[in-house]
């Protein structure tokens, strides 16, 4: 597992690998959910030796409101893991696979730089910090594409924003829409503006009461909005059908703990409600695969999509 | 007593500024620290902990609330203490080894402390021995677990067999939690329960103390 994320050299391969033999088609991508503690100049840990943990933040960089004043944008070419990110899509570009950067959302970014509690005290309290802290986490994502699009172009280029933590068993719709949504459609706006044909969008956990305003968002023609379980497939259709290209949303706890016929009948609703997005469905789990999924729930859920995955003419 | 519900209202809405001052005026004013804590911090936060659960506050006001709560206590604990107030109960609580995230543990260690319980909060990343340890040093009347990725669930497992193996499960009532957490995965780890947020948490511990599980 550390692997994966220390030695592009050994991952990508790695990833493609276990791509081949489990045959799904997402293609190998480096990023992990802690994203911007450890470029910013905290501290993440990163699993080692037998420890399957994923990356967590365990130093954040602003520990006060003074610090988000003086918190300033490293530079996306030396900061943290971007060095290794920039030498894995080189690999996906040598490869010919496709090419991505992970990184969070505004407000997963913004959490990530001082945690979450703090975060969400600076909401209620100091509304002024959280809005200084979301700009800075917005241009820092916007200087990181900007790099892999003078890099890499824009043909192949997909970059993958996940965000977790403006989920609504953290925050109401209203500081969505409050602080979350003008930064993250700026955010949108701008990286579409540079040439970029399609975001990846993950919108992790419960956002039911966030699509509204998830739907203003721009995502590119067309975008893919990816959902967790909490969020129904036909949601999704409802709020992004038309623009996007849904993906989803087998949940975690079942593709790793379910039965065969559990995890089979679960792959097969989302096909048969997927299938009626208009602009697409992708199969996915409702977040990332947990490394100790038994091989054979792979074959199952590749099973029902041999079975149930064929698209209307 | 318009400055108790006065005190109430500060905590429901968490406006913690001049809250540890207002507790001090009740305190001169003859309001017992007993009686503060009992009727004025437990029945706010058990409030505001109804109102998470509705969906009506969410993780910024619960955080203010608490905040607010916290300053009020840390005014009255020393009092309590110097008059032999007993806590409600205690509860051992820890992330399991190989997890790092301590958000969730945090919300049920404020909200327990919110409703009078004392917490042994062993952090991130425990292991069963230190939790073993942990009740032998405190003997508590619950333990808390969080895990929030699934490849740590394993080692809520794994504490729950070295309690057992040293003899203490008997002692103790298990609650566990977490987002990849279910009811059916409790039971089949061998926990007493399953809480889905931080109130329910508080509530079982709330039932673990009157005797009621």
């Amino acid at each position: 597992m550390a692997t994966v994320y220390s030695d592009p050299e050994k991952s990508y391969p790695a990833q493609l690998l276990t791509q081949r033999m489990y045959g799904y088609d997402q293609d190998p991508f480096l990023g992990y959910a802690a994203y911007g503690t450890y470029e910013f100049g905290g501290e993440t840990s990163f699993p080692s030796g037998d420890n399957i943990n994923a990356p967590c933040s365990i130093r954040f960089p602003v520990k006060s409101e003074k610090d988000v004043e003086g918190l300033q944008l490293p530079n996306p070419k030396k900061a943290g893991m971007l060095p290794r990110a920039i030498q894995f899509s080189k690999l996906q570009q040598q490869n010919g696979t496709g090419i991505s950067v992970v990184l969070g959302g505004v407000f997963t970014l913004a959490a990530n730089l001082c945690g979450i509690e703090k975060l969400c005290i600076w909401l209620s309290g100091e509304p002024d910090i959280a809005n200084k802290l979301l700009s800075t986490a917005t241009d820092h994502i916007l200087d990181v594409i900007s790099l892999w699009v003078d890099e890499f172009g824009t043909e192949r280029f997909i970059p993958q924003l996940w965000e977790p933590v403006a989920a609504n068993s953290i925050i109401s719709p209203r500081h969505f829409e409050r602080f979350v949504l003008p930064h993250q459609k700026s955010l949108h706006e701008k990286i579409l503006a540079l040439g970029v044909k399609h975001i990846l969008c993950h919108a992790c956990g419960e956002q039911n009461k966030n699509l509204p305003y998830w739907s203003q968002v721009p995502m590119g023609n067309p975008g893919i909005v990816s959902i967790g379980n909490q969020v129904s497939i036909k949601s999704a259709i409802e709020h992004f059908g038309d623009t996007c290209v849904i993906a989803g949303n087998l949940a975690t706890e079942l593709v790793v703990g379910g039965t065969a016929r559990e995890i089979y009948d679960a792959a097969k609703s989302c096909i048969e409600d997927g299938r009626k997005a208009p602009r697409g469905f992708i199969l996915m789990t409702a977040c990332e695969t947990p490394p100790l999924t038994p091989p054979y729930n792979f074959y199952v859920i590749n099973k029902a999509v041999h079975d149930c995955g064929q698209m209307s003419e | 007593m318009a400055e108790m519900e006065k005190l109430r209202e500060m905590i429901i809405n968490g406006n913690g500024k001049g809250i540890a001052d207002h507790v001090v005026k009740l305190v001169d004013r003859g309001q017992t620290p007993g009686s503060i804590l009992n009727d004025a911090l437990i029945p706010a936060m058990d409030i505001v902990g109804d109102l998470y659960q509705k969906g009506e506050y969410f993780l910024p006001e619960l955080l203010i609330s608490a905040r607010a709560m916290q300053r009020a206590l840390d005014v009255i604990k020393p009092k309590l203490a110097e008059q032999g107030v007993k806590n409600v109960g205690k509860v051992v609580i820890g992330t399991v080894q190989g997890d790092l995230h301590d958000l969730g543990k945090n919300l049920v260690n404020m909200t327990l402390e919110g409703a009078g319980f004392e917490v042994i909060d062993l952090g991130v990343d425990v292991p069963p021995d230190k939790f073993v340890a942990a009740i032998k040093e405190h003997d508590p009347m619950v333990v808390g677990m969080s895990a929030l990725i699934t490849t740590t669930m394993p080692a809520m497992k794994e504490t729950i067999e070295a309690i057992t193996s040293a003899g203490l499960r008997s002692k103790v009532k298990i609650m566990v939690g977490g987002a990849p957490i279910t009811s059916e995965y409790a039971v089949e780890i061998g926990a007493d329960y399953y809480g889905p947020d931080s109130t329910d948490g508080k509530n079982y511990a709330r039932d673990v103390a009157t005797g009621k599980v």
